[in-house]
């Protein structure tokens, strides 16, 4: 028995097909000519994308969203790697009820922080404002970032770091020469998820964005709820090719670091 | 090391934005669970369980629970079926597009909720890539209504769900040793009694535990009902958003929120609990 | 007078006593090994003298200093590991300078002692590859070059052969002890191999559930182990269960040997196989002989001996001849002779 078989390569085949279906269709209907969602279209044009690019909202959203992901991503990096080090690297007492503390954001869902979120913010005007969406959005990121790193700088080569210190290199020296420079590419694919996750975020921004400043997902999700036309499947394209690039990056960063390392 | 004692320090950053943007919220949100809503709908700073007993006394409310725990167990359903043998390929297969495969099975996971749920909307559509199909073959003459009803909302949540699970599976298949399989062929079982025999049993804590996931997700998804339901469809998810944001009643989203998560506290213990259970 | 110095050092995880009591003295120059099997506790003590794991209690001192609480990046010890955990990330010649730039030595000094010590461990040439381009025992050589080249005042090896294939091994003996001798470095040496031990190692400290059991030369730890332990983890033995006779002496197998009994309690006859012989039933005992005899039950051929298993009225024992010479019929009465001196004798262990 080697390989899993063809009965379970077909099961397979077919639940790919209905993970890529919604995909495979959105890209075909970016390219309709109609006015409407039809499948298939009766044409086939770049109009919608034409129109994409004069749509004011969800240009000015676009551009509020990669502001913020990339605010949220330098500062979860800033406030999540020193506390990966220290759970990674350190010897202090209640370090796993520490590391449970710190994780313990992940596992509660985001429509539950996102309403928190709204009732904290709302008296203190943070809602619809850039720092009150970059704080939301890092109540995601700053645990995944302590998540991921956590596990990266634990999993680096056994002893290397007790080498640097023999050789007579200080704490700090062995974390700036040693610690980082080996977890380098995971810090970049930690940072191109946490855009990522920053960038996709919903529910949280949702709760506390305003007419004054909505991310691009809260725009759509508006446009979804009024109209139903090709646009957003124009939208989605770019947006779908712009994630596979990130994708594909952190795989092979990760990946291929993975294989420099040993 | 007196330098791995100082650590510590590394971790102030993180603990103060932790408790400052995630724990003194979640408090307010309890302490807005015991304010009340006064006749002109204005919120009254108070600290009584009139809110609560109001909310659960209210039929909807127990329509809601109802509704999301029917959802999330059907949507939670599907998936695992289509999850775990996607899942189980990915275990066994020997090809070399392997680690290709597994990306594209948890892509979805990384591609917006919006983009994918607009997918659904122009497959499962009046006009959509179903009804198109089936009727261009003649097979019905009025399009099904497949959207803005709960079976959208169904199937768009089990594919959201999925990545999760497959990725719960995949973590859990550790335990699975294929020389155990080769064993069981071995000794005279066919590949059919082999699954049911081993694989199945032996996969059974990472099924509960996926299953756990998916519904915990399934409870908590606003996105999916919201645009797939097309306000026909209800749920204490959008309940809550409706309630805190539209209806800003701050004090019922509050109760409703805590109710919620404690029933997924609740169900997420249980599955927790079985899959030691299992595992043993 | 001694160079490096261990006092009573302990050592706790938890509930576990990894190192117990470890009091040791090397001389200035002197190799000296640290042998016993895994978990007890011989690189946890390494750890400690490198300052990587801080001890419960105890003192370590250098030349008289004392270091037990000075930082790992203070000590001035060449470590090599046993993963040799070179950095990935640097060159060869970068990971051989690494310590000489912590210690902020001029680039061209630097270099020119890099050069150094790939020329010593016989790397010259490849300063420019990655750790991962060199074979196991080139990365063995980097490991070492980069511990040597910052004059430690002691070289700690941990289990630093065990990574490498068994001709390798043999050859890296060699080539570490002729630089260890050439530089007079004092080098501590942990292992689990008693060949290692013995061939390295000026002497050896036998180490058993946190203590060092017994510590000499290698030839003194071979021949006259201390304790039971000793006895049977380095090298070979029969061990023969025995009782005191009504003389006073040990009688073993229904015969009595030219070997005081102890008081009390059960005990057991250690006897190196290859120290014993076969000779016919007929031949006598000479006085300072031990005799008993039995039965061959088989014998096997190992190559460069071989191997004869006798079963006689206590028991199996096991006797070692040179390969070569003829081995007796398998079910022939013999018997097996050795010197009384070579017998130990030491009390049975508690079950």
């Amino acid at each position: 028995m080697n390989g899993a078989g063809p009965l379970l390569s077909t099961l397979a085949g077919i639940v790919y097909a209905l993970i890529l279906a919604p995909i495979v269709v959105v890209f075909a209907l970016a390219f309709s000519a109609d006015n409407f969602i039809l499948f298939p279209p009766s044409g086939y044009s770049l109009r919608w994308f034409q129109a994409l690019g004069h749509h004011g909202p969800l240009l000015a959203s676009l551009w509020l969203s990669v502001q913020v992901a990339s605010v949220v991503t330098l500062c979860s990096l800033l406030v999540g790697v020193p506390a990966a080090l220290a759970l990674a690297k350190g010897e202090f007492r209640g370090k796993d009820a520490l590391t449970g503390f710190f994780l313990a954001p992940l596992l509660l869902p985001t429509l539950i922080t996102g309403l928190a979120l709204l009732l904290f913010f709302t008296p203190l005007r943070l809602t619809a404002t850039l720092p009150g969406l970059v704080l939301g959005h890092m109540t995601v990121t700053v645990p995944f970032v302590i998540r991921m790193m956590t596990t990266a700088l634990a999993n680096l080569p056994h002893d290397i770091e007790a080498a640097a210190a023999t050789l007579g290199a200080t704490p700090w020296r062995v974390v700036r020469r040693v610690t980082l420079p080996l977890a380098a590419p995971g810090l970049i694919a930690c940072a191109c998820l946490s855009f990522l996750l920053s960038f996709d975020e919903t529910v949280i921004s949702l709760f506390i964005s305003g007419p004054r400043a909505s991310t691009l997902p809260v725009e759509m999700v508006r446009y979804v709820e009024g109209r139903t036309d090709p646009l957003i499947a124009a939208l989605s394209v770019v947006l779908i090719i712009a994630t596979l690039i990130v994708v594909v990056a952190v795989e092979r960063l990760v990946g291929v670091a993975r294989a420099v390392g040993k | 090391m007196s330098a791995t004692r100082r650590l510590p320090w590394l971790l102030l950053p993180a603990g103060l934005f932790v408790l400052g943007i995630y724990a003194w919220p979640t408090l307010l949100l309890l302490r807005n669970a015991f304010n009340e809503v006064g006749p002109t709908g204005a919120m009254v700073e108070a600290m009584s369980l009139k809110t609560a007993t109001e909310t659960f006394a209210d039929g909807f409310t127990f329509e809601l629970t109802w509704n999301s725990l029917w959802l999330s167990a059907t949507a939670t359903t599907i998936a695992l079926a289509l999850s775990y043998p996607l899942s189980l390929f990915l275990f066994r297969t020997t090809s070399r597009w392997r680690g290709i495969l597994a990306v594209i099975a948890i892509l979805p996971m990384l591609i917006s909720g919006v983009v994918r749920v607009f997918g659904w909307l122009a497959i499962l559509g009046d006009r959509g890539l179903v009804n198109g199909l089936l009727q261009s073959l003649g097979l019905i003459s009025a399009p099904l209504k497949l959207v803005f009803n709960w079976t959208g909302v169904t199937i768009g949540l089990a594919e959201s769900i999925m990545p999760y699970m497959i990725l719960a599976l995949l973590a859990g298949f550790g335990q699975l040793d294929r020389t155990l399989e080769e064993a069981s062929r071995s000794l005279g079982a066919s590949p059919a009694r082999t699954f049911l025999r081993v694989t199945l049993p032996l996969s059974l804590p990472a099924i509960v535990l996926a299953a756990g996931l998916g519904f915990v997700l399934s409870m908590s998804a606003y996105i999916t009902p919201k645009l797939l339901g097309g306000g026909r469809v209800f749920v204490l998810a959008t309940e809550i958003f409706e309630q805190a944001t539209t209806n800003t009643n701050w004090p019922v989203a509050a109760v409703l929120a805590l109710y919620t998560l404690a029933l997924l506290l609740v169900l997420l213990a249980l599955s927790n609990l079985l899959a030691r259970r299992l595992r043993r | 007078m001694s160079y490096l110095e261990l006092a009573g050092l302990q050592k706790r995880f938890g509930n576990a006593t990894a190192v117990d009591d470890v009091s040791l003295s090397v001389a200035k120059g002197e190799a000296v090994a640290l042998l016993g099997p895994s978990g007890c506790g011989k690189t946890t003590t390494l750890r400690m003298l490198a300052g990587l794991i801080e001890p419960d209690r105890g003192t370590i001192r250098i030349d008289g200093a004392e270091i037990t609480r000075l930082p790992a990046h203070r000590r001035n010890m060449g470590y090599v590991f046993q993963s040799y955990a070179l950095f990935p990330h640097l060159s060869v010649a970068r990971n051989v300078a690494f310590g000489l730039e912590e210690r902020g030595r001029p680039k061209a000094e630097i270099a020119r002692q890099v050069e150094e010590a790939l020329a010593l461990v016989r790397l010259s040439g490849l300063d420019a590859r990655r750790p991962r381009e060199l074979s196991g025992g080139q990365q063995q050589r980097v490991a070492l070059a980069r511990a040597l080249v910052i004059h430690p005042s002691v070289l700690l090896l941990d289990e630093s052969l065990s990574n490498l294939d068994a001709k390798l091994r043999d050859a890296m003996r060699h080539e570490i002890r002729s630089i260890q001798r050439a530089l007079g470095i004092t080098t501590l040496f942990v292992t689990h191999d008693q060949v290692e031990a013995l061939t390295m190692c000026d002497r050896i400290a036998v180490m058993h559930r946190g203590r060092i059991a017994q510590i000499g030369a290698p030839e003194e730890i071979y021949e006259k182990p201390a304790t039971r332990f000793v006895a049977e983890f380095v090298g070979r033995a029969n061990a023969l269960p025995a009782e005191r006779g009504p003389d006073g002496q040990v009688r073993l197998w229904n015969e009595t040997l030219a070997l005081a009994a102890p008081a009390d309690g059960s005990f057991d006859v250690f006897v190196r196989p290859q120290r014993m012989r076969i000779v016919p039933v007929s031949e006598p005992a000479g006085p300072d002989t031990a005799r008993v005899s039995g039965r061959v039950l088989r014998s096997v051929f190992v190559g460069d001996h071989v191997e004869v298993l006798i079963e006689g009225a206590g028991g199996q024992l096991t006797v070692e001849m040179p390969s070569g010479s003829p081995a007796p019929a398998e079910g022939s009465e013999v018997a097996v002779v050795w010197p009384a001196t070579e017998s130990r004798v030491f009390a049975r262990e508690a079950p």
